[in-house]
Protein backbone atom coordinates (compact mmCIF):
# COMPACT_ATOMS: atom_id res chain seq x y z
CA UNK A 1 0.00 0.00 0.00
CA UNK A 2 2.82 2.33 0.87
CA UNK A 3 4.81 1.76 -1.94
CA UNK A 4 1.47 2.43 -4.35
CA UNK A 5 1.08 5.61 -2.55
CA UNK A 6 4.51 6.46 -3.01
CA UNK A 7 4.54 5.54 -6.57
CA UNK A 8 0.98 7.63 -7.73
CA UNK A 9 2.48 10.41 -5.79
CA UNK A 10 5.40 10.21 -8.19
CA UNK A 11 3.00 9.87 -11.11
CA UNK A 12 1.25 12.72 -10.29
CA UNK A 13 4.38 14.88 -9.65
CA UNK A 14 5.47 13.62 -13.52
CA UNK A 15 2.35 15.22 -14.98
CA UNK A 16 2.63 18.35 -13.18
CA UNK A 17 6.34 18.78 -14.03
CA UNK A 18 4.80 17.90 -17.67
CA UNK A 19 2.38 20.37 -17.32
CA UNK A 20 5.49 23.27 -16.12
CA UNK A 21 6.80 22.91 -19.47
CA UNK A 22 3.26 22.61 -21.89
CA UNK A 23 5.10 23.11 -25.13
CA UNK A 24 7.93 21.20 -24.55
CA UNK A 25 5.67 18.42 -23.31
CA UNK A 26 3.40 19.20 -26.74
CA UNK A 27 6.19 19.27 -28.70
CA UNK A 28 8.59 16.22 -27.48
CA UNK A 29 5.14 14.25 -27.46
CA UNK A 30 4.36 15.44 -31.33
CA UNK A 31 7.66 14.62 -32.40
CA UNK A 32 7.45 10.97 -30.58
CA UNK A 33 4.16 10.45 -32.17
CA UNK A 34 5.27 11.64 -35.62
CA UNK A 35 8.64 8.93 -35.20
CA UNK A 36 5.88 6.18 -34.90
CA UNK A 37 3.94 7.09 -37.36
CA UNK A 38 7.15 7.07 -40.04
CA UNK A 39 8.63 3.72 -38.43
CA UNK A 40 5.80 1.66 -40.70
CA UNK A 41 7.29 3.50 -43.63
CA UNK A 42 9.25 1.14 -44.46
CA UNK A 43 6.47 -1.68 -44.60
CA UNK A 44 4.21 0.28 -46.75
CA UNK A 45 6.87 1.01 -49.07
CA UNK A 46 7.76 -2.40 -49.34
CA UNK A 47 4.05 -3.32 -49.69
CA UNK A 48 3.92 -0.92 -52.39
CA UNK A 49 6.67 -1.81 -54.62
CA UNK A 50 4.31 -5.07 -54.64
CA UNK A 51 6.82 -7.37 -52.99
CA UNK A 52 5.32 -8.74 -49.21
CA UNK A 53 6.61 -10.91 -46.10
CA UNK A 54 5.77 -14.33 -47.49
CA UNK A 55 2.24 -15.02 -46.09
CA UNK A 56 1.74 -12.03 -44.15
CA UNK A 57 -0.46 -8.83 -45.50
CA UNK A 58 0.80 -5.16 -45.02
CA UNK A 59 -1.91 -4.44 -42.57
CA UNK A 60 -1.19 -7.41 -40.32
CA UNK A 61 2.38 -6.78 -40.49
CA UNK A 62 1.70 -2.71 -39.76
CA UNK A 63 -0.42 -4.28 -36.78
CA UNK A 64 2.67 -6.54 -35.32
CA UNK A 65 4.66 -3.27 -35.40
CA UNK A 66 1.99 -1.58 -33.81
CA UNK A 67 1.79 -3.54 -30.93
CA UNK A 68 5.61 -3.35 -30.86
CA UNK A 69 4.88 0.27 -30.50
CA UNK A 70 2.24 0.22 -27.70
CA UNK A 71 5.11 -2.08 -25.98
CA UNK A 72 7.81 -0.28 -25.76
CA UNK A 73 5.43 2.93 -25.15
CA UNK A 74 4.41 1.18 -22.01
CA UNK A 75 7.93 0.16 -21.08
CA UNK A 76 9.06 3.65 -21.48
CA UNK A 77 6.85 4.84 -19.24
CA UNK A 78 7.40 2.87 -16.48
CA UNK A 79 10.84 1.69 -17.04
CA UNK A 80 13.08 3.80 -19.72
CA UNK A 81 14.58 6.34 -17.29
CA UNK A 82 15.62 3.24 -15.06
CA UNK A 83 18.69 3.22 -17.04
CA UNK A 84 19.65 6.52 -17.81
CA UNK A 85 19.03 7.46 -14.36
CA UNK A 86 21.17 4.92 -12.80
CA UNK A 87 23.95 5.63 -15.73
CA UNK A 88 24.47 9.17 -14.73
CA UNK A 89 24.15 8.36 -11.14
CA UNK A 90 26.84 5.90 -11.49
CA UNK A 91 28.97 7.82 -13.65
CA UNK A 92 28.18 10.92 -11.22
CA UNK A 93 29.39 8.76 -8.25
CA UNK A 94 25.89 9.87 -6.38
CA UNK A 95 23.75 6.74 -6.51
CA UNK A 96 24.17 7.42 -2.46
CA UNK A 97 21.53 9.35 -2.60
CA UNK A 98 19.18 5.92 -4.01
CA UNK A 99 20.64 4.25 -1.83
CA UNK A 100 19.80 6.29 1.24
CA UNK A 101 16.19 6.10 0.72
CA UNK A 102 13.90 4.67 2.98
CA UNK A 103 12.62 1.86 -0.05
CA UNK A 104 13.96 -0.07 -2.20
CA UNK A 105 16.44 1.36 -4.81
CA UNK A 106 15.00 0.50 -7.87
CA UNK A 107 11.18 1.21 -6.96
CA UNK A 108 12.47 4.60 -6.03
CA UNK A 109 14.11 5.15 -9.36
CA UNK A 110 11.13 3.46 -11.41
CA UNK A 111 8.42 5.72 -9.14
CA UNK A 112 10.59 9.39 -9.29
CA UNK A 113 11.37 9.10 -12.96
CA UNK A 114 8.10 8.08 -14.73
CA UNK A 115 8.58 9.38 -17.99
CA UNK A 116 4.94 11.46 -19.22
CA UNK A 117 6.40 11.93 -23.01
CA UNK A 118 6.44 8.46 -24.02
CA UNK A 119 2.97 8.87 -24.24
CA UNK A 120 2.73 9.76 -27.06
CA UNK A 121 4.54 6.10 -28.15
CA UNK A 122 1.96 4.47 -26.62
CA UNK A 123 -0.86 6.41 -28.20
CA UNK A 124 0.73 6.24 -31.62
CA UNK A 125 0.60 2.70 -31.33
CA UNK A 126 -2.79 2.56 -29.91
CA UNK A 127 -3.94 4.35 -33.17
CA UNK A 128 -1.92 2.90 -35.48
CA UNK A 129 -3.12 -0.82 -34.10
CA UNK A 130 -6.98 0.65 -34.36
CA UNK A 131 -6.21 1.66 -38.20
CA UNK A 132 -4.46 -1.80 -39.14
CA UNK A 133 -6.94 -3.59 -37.04
CA UNK A 134 -10.11 -2.31 -38.96
CA UNK A 135 -8.59 -3.49 -42.15
CA UNK A 136 -7.57 -7.19 -40.94
CA UNK A 137 -10.60 -7.42 -38.36
CA UNK A 138 -10.08 -9.45 -35.11
CA UNK A 139 -10.59 -12.71 -34.20
CA UNK A 140 -13.09 -13.92 -30.89
CA UNK A 141 -13.01 -13.04 -27.32
CA UNK A 142 -10.61 -15.71 -26.41
CA UNK A 143 -8.27 -13.96 -28.79
CA UNK A 144 -8.27 -10.95 -27.69
CA UNK A 145 -7.63 -12.75 -24.20
CA UNK A 146 -4.54 -14.01 -25.40
CA UNK A 147 -3.63 -11.21 -26.69
CA UNK A 148 -3.73 -9.38 -23.28
CA UNK A 149 -1.44 -12.45 -21.92
CA UNK A 150 0.97 -11.91 -24.54
CA UNK A 151 1.27 -8.48 -24.52
CA UNK A 152 1.31 -8.26 -20.58
CA UNK A 153 4.47 -10.89 -21.11
CA UNK A 154 5.77 -8.59 -23.20
CA UNK A 155 6.31 -5.85 -20.94
CA UNK A 156 7.69 -8.56 -19.01
CA UNK A 157 10.39 -9.02 -21.67
CA UNK A 158 11.32 -4.87 -22.10
CA UNK A 159 10.79 -4.41 -18.27
CA UNK A 160 14.07 -7.25 -17.98
CA UNK A 161 15.59 -5.62 -20.74
CA UNK A 162 15.54 -2.80 -18.92
CA UNK A 163 16.55 -3.87 -15.83
CA UNK A 164 19.87 -5.68 -17.66
CA UNK A 165 20.60 -2.59 -19.38
CA UNK A 166 20.41 -0.85 -15.82
CA UNK A 167 22.69 -3.80 -14.19
CA UNK A 168 25.19 -3.57 -17.10
CA UNK A 169 26.25 0.18 -16.67
CA UNK A 170 27.16 -1.15 -12.70
CA UNK A 171 30.23 -2.55 -14.30
CA UNK A 172 30.16 -0.55 -18.05
CA UNK A 173 30.02 2.69 -16.40
CA UNK A 174 29.01 5.67 -18.68
CA UNK A 175 28.61 3.60 -21.82
CA UNK A 176 25.47 5.81 -23.48
CA UNK A 177 25.44 2.78 -26.22
CA UNK A 178 24.46 -0.01 -24.20
CA UNK A 179 20.65 0.38 -25.22
CA UNK A 180 22.00 0.43 -28.77
CA UNK A 181 22.96 -3.72 -28.41
CA UNK A 182 19.31 -4.94 -26.69
CA UNK A 183 17.78 -2.47 -29.58
CA UNK A 184 19.18 -4.05 -31.75
CA UNK A 185 18.32 -7.03 -30.47
CA UNK A 186 14.74 -6.81 -30.46
CA UNK A 187 14.38 -5.41 -33.80
CA UNK A 188 14.03 -9.65 -34.48
CA UNK A 189 10.44 -8.42 -32.72
CA UNK A 190 9.42 -6.09 -34.91
CA UNK A 191 8.45 -8.64 -38.08
CA UNK A 192 6.83 -12.00 -38.72
CA UNK A 193 8.75 -14.38 -37.23
CA UNK A 194 8.16 -16.56 -40.33
CA UNK A 195 10.60 -14.66 -41.93
CA UNK A 196 13.97 -15.76 -39.79
CA UNK A 197 15.59 -19.02 -39.97
CA UNK A 198 15.10 -21.71 -37.00
CA UNK A 199 17.62 -21.02 -34.86
CA UNK A 200 16.55 -17.76 -35.15
CA UNK A 201 13.34 -18.43 -34.53
CA UNK A 202 14.15 -20.45 -31.40
CA UNK A 203 16.35 -17.34 -30.34
CA UNK A 204 13.91 -15.00 -30.22
CA UNK A 205 11.04 -17.31 -28.21
CA UNK A 206 13.09 -19.16 -25.95
CA UNK A 207 16.48 -17.26 -25.15
CA UNK A 208 15.64 -13.66 -25.85
CA UNK A 209 11.94 -13.76 -26.43
CA UNK A 210 11.56 -10.57 -28.26
CA UNK A 211 9.13 -12.28 -30.49
CA UNK A 212 6.57 -11.60 -27.53
CA UNK A 213 6.80 -7.92 -27.43
CA UNK A 214 4.92 -7.51 -30.94
CA UNK A 215 4.84 -10.52 -32.95
CA UNK A 216 2.87 -13.42 -30.44
CA UNK A 217 0.52 -10.58 -29.27
CA UNK A 218 -0.61 -9.47 -32.90
CA UNK A 219 -1.06 -12.79 -33.96
CA UNK A 220 -3.36 -13.70 -31.14
CA UNK A 221 -5.03 -10.58 -32.21
CA UNK A 222 -5.75 -11.78 -35.56
CA UNK A 223 -6.33 -15.52 -34.36
CA UNK A 224 -2.61 -16.50 -36.05
CA UNK A 225 -1.30 -18.23 -32.82
CA UNK A 226 -1.07 -21.62 -31.42
CA UNK A 227 -0.66 -23.44 -27.87
CA UNK A 228 3.25 -23.07 -28.54
CA UNK A 229 3.48 -19.39 -28.54
CA UNK A 230 2.17 -20.05 -24.45
CA UNK A 231 5.82 -22.03 -23.98
CA UNK A 232 7.32 -18.70 -24.51
CA UNK A 233 5.45 -17.03 -21.24
CA UNK A 234 7.86 -18.99 -19.47
CA UNK A 235 10.93 -17.71 -20.30
CA UNK A 236 9.10 -13.88 -20.37
CA UNK A 237 8.71 -14.50 -16.45
CA UNK A 238 12.13 -15.71 -16.45
CA UNK A 239 13.85 -13.25 -18.33
CA UNK A 240 12.31 -10.34 -16.03
CA UNK A 241 13.06 -12.28 -12.43
CA UNK A 242 16.86 -12.49 -14.28
CA UNK A 243 16.73 -8.85 -14.87
CA UNK A 244 15.32 -8.50 -11.12
CA UNK A 245 18.03 -10.54 -9.55
CA UNK A 246 20.89 -8.87 -11.88
CA UNK A 247 19.95 -5.26 -11.37
CA UNK A 248 20.01 -5.81 -7.23
CA UNK A 249 23.53 -8.18 -7.32
CA UNK A 250 25.10 -5.34 -9.61
CA UNK A 251 23.82 -2.45 -6.96
CA UNK A 252 26.58 -3.79 -4.71
CA UNK A 253 29.59 -3.14 -7.59
CA UNK A 254 28.83 -0.12 -7.08
CA UNK A 255 31.77 2.36 -5.48
CA UNK A 256 30.78 5.41 -4.38
CA UNK A 257 32.73 8.55 -4.05
CA UNK A 258 30.82 10.79 -1.86
CA UNK A 259 27.70 11.33 -3.09
CA UNK B 1 51.89 26.71 -49.91
CA UNK B 2 53.07 28.18 -45.93
CA UNK B 3 49.80 28.67 -44.69
CA UNK B 4 48.49 25.00 -46.43
CA UNK B 5 51.15 23.41 -44.52
CA UNK B 6 50.01 25.53 -41.17
CA UNK B 7 46.24 24.62 -41.61
CA UNK B 8 46.92 21.24 -42.28
CA UNK B 9 49.29 20.72 -39.26
CA UNK B 10 46.63 23.07 -36.85
CA UNK B 11 44.07 20.50 -38.18
CA UNK B 12 45.99 17.01 -37.36
CA UNK B 13 46.93 19.07 -34.18
CA UNK B 14 43.35 19.06 -32.96
CA UNK B 15 42.45 15.60 -34.71
CA UNK B 16 45.20 13.97 -33.00
CA UNK B 17 44.00 15.43 -29.42
CA UNK B 18 40.37 14.36 -30.24
CA UNK B 19 41.10 10.89 -31.24
CA UNK B 20 43.68 10.83 -27.69
CA UNK B 21 40.43 12.03 -25.72
CA UNK B 22 38.06 10.04 -27.30
CA UNK B 23 40.43 6.60 -27.22
CA UNK B 24 39.56 6.59 -23.50
CA UNK B 25 35.63 5.36 -24.47
CA UNK B 26 37.22 2.69 -27.19
CA UNK B 27 34.76 0.26 -25.91
CA UNK B 28 31.55 2.85 -26.46
CA UNK B 29 32.93 2.58 -30.54
CA UNK B 30 32.99 -1.84 -29.99
CA UNK B 31 30.24 -1.77 -29.65
CA UNK B 32 29.40 -0.75 -32.98
CA UNK B 33 30.86 -4.65 -33.65
CA UNK B 34 27.94 -6.27 -32.14
CA UNK B 35 24.78 -3.35 -32.84
CA UNK B 36 26.11 -2.88 -36.64
CA UNK B 37 26.03 -6.26 -37.56
CA UNK B 38 22.93 -7.28 -35.87
CA UNK B 39 20.77 -4.98 -37.47
CA UNK B 40 22.47 -6.03 -41.15
CA UNK B 41 21.32 -9.52 -40.53
CA UNK B 42 18.05 -8.49 -39.61
CA UNK B 43 17.91 -6.57 -43.01
CA UNK B 44 19.20 -9.92 -44.96
CA UNK B 45 16.66 -11.76 -43.25
CA UNK B 46 13.79 -9.16 -44.42
CA UNK B 47 15.10 -8.34 -47.53
CA UNK B 48 15.68 -12.31 -48.66
CA UNK B 49 12.10 -12.51 -47.53
CA UNK B 50 10.78 -9.54 -49.31
CA UNK B 51 12.25 -10.43 -52.42
CA UNK B 52 11.32 -14.24 -52.30
CA UNK B 53 11.32 -15.04 -56.68
CA UNK B 54 11.37 -11.45 -57.62
CA UNK B 55 14.38 -10.94 -59.45
CA UNK B 56 14.27 -7.23 -58.54
CA UNK B 57 12.28 -4.83 -57.00
CA UNK B 58 12.71 -0.79 -57.54
CA UNK B 59 15.63 -1.45 -59.54
CA UNK B 60 17.52 -3.19 -57.10
CA UNK B 61 18.54 -7.29 -57.32
CA UNK B 62 18.84 -8.92 -53.87
CA UNK B 63 22.68 -9.19 -54.05
CA UNK B 64 22.65 -4.92 -54.80
CA UNK B 65 19.90 -4.31 -51.72
CA UNK B 66 22.01 -6.44 -49.82
CA UNK B 67 25.72 -4.97 -50.52
CA UNK B 68 23.44 -1.35 -50.51
CA UNK B 69 22.72 -2.20 -46.49
CA UNK B 70 26.33 -3.05 -45.59
CA UNK B 71 27.68 -0.03 -47.43
CA UNK B 72 25.21 2.21 -45.59
CA UNK B 73 26.21 0.98 -41.88
CA UNK B 74 29.70 1.33 -43.17
CA UNK B 75 29.30 4.88 -44.53
CA UNK B 76 27.80 5.96 -41.21
CA UNK B 77 30.89 4.55 -38.88
CA UNK B 78 33.20 6.80 -41.33
CA UNK B 79 30.50 10.01 -41.25
CA UNK B 80 28.65 10.32 -37.99
CA UNK B 81 28.68 13.10 -36.67
CA UNK B 82 27.36 15.30 -33.52
CA UNK B 83 28.98 18.74 -34.62
CA UNK B 84 25.00 19.86 -34.26
CA UNK B 85 25.19 19.46 -30.20
CA UNK B 86 28.74 20.38 -29.68
CA UNK B 87 27.86 24.09 -31.16
CA UNK B 88 24.56 24.26 -29.18
CA UNK B 89 25.86 23.27 -26.15
CA UNK B 90 29.00 25.88 -26.75
CA UNK B 91 26.20 28.93 -27.47
CA UNK B 92 23.84 27.98 -24.69
CA UNK B 93 26.54 28.16 -22.13
CA UNK B 94 28.10 30.46 -23.09
CA UNK B 95 31.44 28.65 -24.24
CA UNK B 96 31.52 29.53 -27.74
CA UNK B 97 32.99 33.21 -26.79
CA UNK B 98 36.31 31.50 -26.12
CA UNK B 99 36.64 30.14 -29.49
CA UNK B 100 35.79 33.55 -30.89
CA UNK B 101 38.77 34.83 -29.44
CA UNK B 102 41.24 31.84 -31.11
CA UNK B 103 42.95 32.50 -34.20
CA UNK B 104 40.97 29.94 -35.49
CA UNK B 105 37.30 29.93 -37.43
CA UNK B 106 35.46 27.61 -35.22
CA UNK B 107 34.18 25.57 -38.10
CA UNK B 108 37.59 24.56 -39.18
CA UNK B 109 38.28 23.67 -35.06
CA UNK B 110 35.15 21.39 -34.95
CA UNK B 111 36.14 19.44 -38.28
CA UNK B 112 39.25 18.73 -37.27
CA UNK B 113 37.75 17.32 -34.57
CA UNK B 114 35.89 15.36 -36.17
CA UNK B 115 38.37 13.91 -38.26
CA UNK B 116 40.15 12.66 -35.07
CA UNK B 117 36.89 11.25 -33.60
CA UNK B 118 36.21 9.20 -36.83
CA UNK B 119 39.72 8.13 -37.17
CA UNK B 120 38.94 6.20 -34.31
CA UNK B 121 35.60 4.94 -35.12
CA UNK B 122 37.85 4.23 -38.83
CA UNK B 123 39.42 1.43 -36.21
CA UNK B 124 37.14 0.54 -33.92
CA UNK B 125 33.81 0.60 -35.47
CA UNK B 126 34.78 0.93 -39.45
CA UNK B 127 37.26 -1.72 -39.94
CA UNK B 128 35.79 -4.66 -37.39
CA UNK B 129 32.21 -4.67 -39.35
CA UNK B 130 33.80 -4.35 -42.73
CA UNK B 131 36.04 -7.80 -41.95
CA UNK B 132 32.68 -9.50 -40.18
CA UNK B 133 30.59 -8.73 -43.21
CA UNK B 134 33.41 -9.71 -45.82
CA UNK B 135 34.98 -13.10 -43.76
CA UNK B 136 32.11 -13.89 -42.14
CA UNK B 137 28.82 -12.92 -43.78
CA UNK B 138 30.94 -13.59 -47.06
CA UNK B 139 29.15 -10.29 -48.51
CA UNK B 140 30.35 -8.93 -51.24
CA UNK B 141 31.14 -5.70 -49.60
CA UNK B 142 34.33 -4.66 -51.39
CA UNK B 143 33.71 -1.20 -53.26
CA UNK B 144 33.46 -1.01 -57.12
CA UNK B 145 35.06 1.72 -57.87
CA UNK B 146 37.14 2.35 -55.34
CA UNK B 147 38.78 6.25 -56.18
CA UNK B 148 34.88 7.68 -56.46
CA UNK B 149 33.14 5.56 -53.77
CA UNK B 150 36.29 6.80 -51.62
CA UNK B 151 36.07 10.55 -52.80
CA UNK B 152 32.00 9.87 -52.66
CA UNK B 153 32.25 8.76 -48.78
CA UNK B 154 34.96 12.48 -48.02
CA UNK B 155 31.89 14.32 -49.60
CA UNK B 156 29.54 12.61 -47.33
CA UNK B 157 31.53 12.99 -44.54
CA UNK B 158 31.55 16.86 -44.96
CA UNK B 159 28.00 17.18 -46.36
CA UNK B 160 26.73 15.57 -43.20
CA UNK B 161 29.31 17.93 -41.12
CA UNK B 162 27.86 21.47 -42.70
CA UNK B 163 24.46 20.15 -42.01
CA UNK B 164 24.97 19.25 -38.77
CA UNK B 165 27.24 22.64 -38.03
CA UNK B 166 24.03 25.27 -39.79
CA UNK B 167 21.81 22.77 -36.69
CA UNK B 168 23.61 23.98 -34.37
CA UNK B 169 23.72 27.56 -35.70
CA UNK B 170 20.20 27.71 -35.05
CA UNK B 171 21.11 28.02 -31.50
CA UNK B 172 22.62 31.33 -32.08
CA UNK B 173 18.64 32.52 -32.36
CA UNK B 174 16.95 29.95 -30.52
CA UNK B 175 19.19 29.05 -27.70
CA UNK B 176 18.15 25.58 -27.19
CA UNK B 177 18.23 23.79 -30.67
CA UNK B 178 17.69 20.37 -29.38
CA UNK B 179 13.95 20.24 -30.98
CA UNK B 180 15.13 21.12 -34.65
CA UNK B 181 17.81 18.42 -34.23
CA UNK B 182 15.04 15.52 -33.26
CA UNK B 183 13.10 16.71 -35.94
CA UNK B 184 15.77 16.56 -38.41
CA UNK B 185 17.70 13.05 -37.10
CA UNK B 186 14.41 11.94 -37.69
CA UNK B 187 13.71 13.17 -41.49
CA UNK B 188 17.25 12.44 -42.46
CA UNK B 189 16.60 8.70 -40.98
CA UNK B 190 13.89 8.40 -43.44
CA UNK B 191 15.33 10.70 -46.05
CA UNK B 192 18.61 10.06 -46.14
CA UNK B 193 18.18 6.47 -47.19
CA UNK B 194 19.75 4.37 -44.05
CA UNK B 195 16.12 2.32 -43.67
CA UNK B 196 15.81 1.71 -47.02
CA UNK B 197 16.98 2.67 -50.49
CA UNK B 198 15.47 5.62 -51.81
CA UNK B 199 14.84 3.64 -55.16
CA UNK B 200 11.38 2.68 -53.22
CA UNK B 201 9.83 5.96 -52.41
CA UNK B 202 7.92 7.69 -54.62
CA UNK B 203 9.10 8.98 -57.78
CA UNK B 204 7.92 12.45 -56.85
CA UNK B 205 9.12 12.41 -53.79
CA UNK B 206 12.47 11.07 -55.04
CA UNK B 207 12.72 14.30 -57.41
CA UNK B 208 11.87 16.35 -54.06
CA UNK B 209 14.78 15.08 -52.37
CA UNK B 210 17.33 15.96 -54.99
CA UNK B 211 16.93 19.33 -53.60
CA UNK B 212 17.15 18.04 -50.14
CA UNK B 213 20.33 17.70 -48.36
CA UNK B 214 19.84 13.91 -46.94
CA UNK B 215 20.24 11.70 -49.49
CA UNK B 216 23.99 12.83 -50.38
CA UNK B 217 24.70 11.94 -46.30
CA UNK B 218 24.23 8.25 -47.06
CA UNK B 219 22.25 6.99 -50.37
CA UNK B 220 24.24 8.64 -52.77
CA UNK B 221 27.72 6.92 -51.10
CA UNK B 222 25.99 3.57 -51.07
CA UNK B 223 24.80 3.43 -54.35
CA UNK B 224 28.29 4.47 -55.27
CA UNK B 225 29.72 1.91 -52.99
CA UNK B 226 27.90 -0.41 -54.63
CA UNK B 227 28.78 0.16 -58.22
CA UNK B 228 25.17 0.62 -59.15
CA UNK B 229 24.89 1.76 -62.86
CA UNK B 230 21.50 4.07 -62.33
CA UNK B 231 21.64 6.25 -59.46
CA UNK B 232 18.62 7.71 -58.07
CA UNK B 233 15.25 8.99 -59.65
CA UNK B 234 17.10 10.48 -62.78
CA UNK B 235 19.02 7.57 -63.10
CA UNK B 236 22.91 9.32 -62.69
CA UNK B 237 26.50 7.16 -63.28
CA UNK B 238 28.66 7.29 -60.98
CA UNK B 239 30.59 10.19 -61.79
CA UNK B 240 27.42 12.18 -62.02
CA UNK B 241 26.18 11.37 -59.03
CA UNK B 242 29.43 12.57 -56.90
CA UNK B 243 29.42 15.73 -59.33
CA UNK B 244 25.84 16.16 -57.70
CA UNK B 245 27.00 15.48 -54.48
CA UNK B 246 30.12 17.27 -54.87
CA UNK B 247 28.15 20.49 -55.99
CA UNK B 248 25.27 20.35 -53.08
CA UNK B 249 28.47 19.94 -50.34
CA UNK B 250 29.71 23.07 -51.48
CA UNK B 251 26.80 25.18 -51.76
CA UNK B 252 26.24 23.30 -48.09
CA UNK B 253 29.95 24.71 -47.18
CA UNK B 254 28.81 28.46 -48.50
CA UNK B 255 25.34 28.20 -46.73
CA UNK B 256 27.08 27.48 -43.32
CA UNK B 257 29.47 30.79 -44.15
CA UNK B 258 26.35 32.85 -44.81
CA UNK B 259 24.84 31.52 -41.44
CA UNK B 260 27.73 31.96 -39.43
CA UNK B 261 28.68 35.30 -40.62
CA UNK B 262 24.86 36.48 -39.52
CA UNK B 263 24.93 34.34 -36.31
CA UNK B 264 28.26 36.67 -35.41
CA UNK B 265 26.04 39.52 -36.03
CA UNK B 266 23.90 38.83 -33.46
CA UNK B 267 25.89 36.45 -30.82
CA UNK B 268 25.88 38.03 -27.37
CA UNK B 269 28.45 36.20 -25.28
CA UNK B 270 27.53 35.68 -21.34
CA UNK B 271 30.72 35.89 -19.93
CA UNK B 272 31.67 31.89 -20.46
Amino acid sequence: MKYIKIYSACVKTAFSQAAAYRADFIMGSFITLLSNILFPLVTILIYANGAEFPGWDMWEVLLIQSVYSMSTGISSMLLSSVVWVTMDHIRGGSFETVLLKPVSPLFFIMASNFDVQSIGLFLGGVIMAVIAAVHTGIGGLMDVVAFLLLFVAGLLVLCGMNLMMAAISFKWVGNSRIPEIFDSISTFGKYPLTIFPRAVQILSVLIIPVAVIGFFPASALLGRVDGKAFLSLIPCVLFLCLGIWLYNKMIRLYEGVGG
Amino acid sequence: MKKLKHILEECKAVAFVTYKEWSAYRTHSLVSVFVGPVYFIVQYFIWTAVYGDMGSLAGLELSETIRYFGASALIGYLTMDFADWNLQMLIRTGKFLTFTLRPMHHRFFALSQKIGHRVLGFFFEFLPCLLIFMLLFKVEIWPQQFGWTLLSVALAFLMNFYVNYCLGMTAFFLVKASGIRVVYQLFAQIFSGALIPLNFFPQILQKVMIFLPFQYTNYIPAMVWTGSEKIGVLGLSVPQAVLCQAAATLFMFLFSEVLYRCAMKQFTAVGA
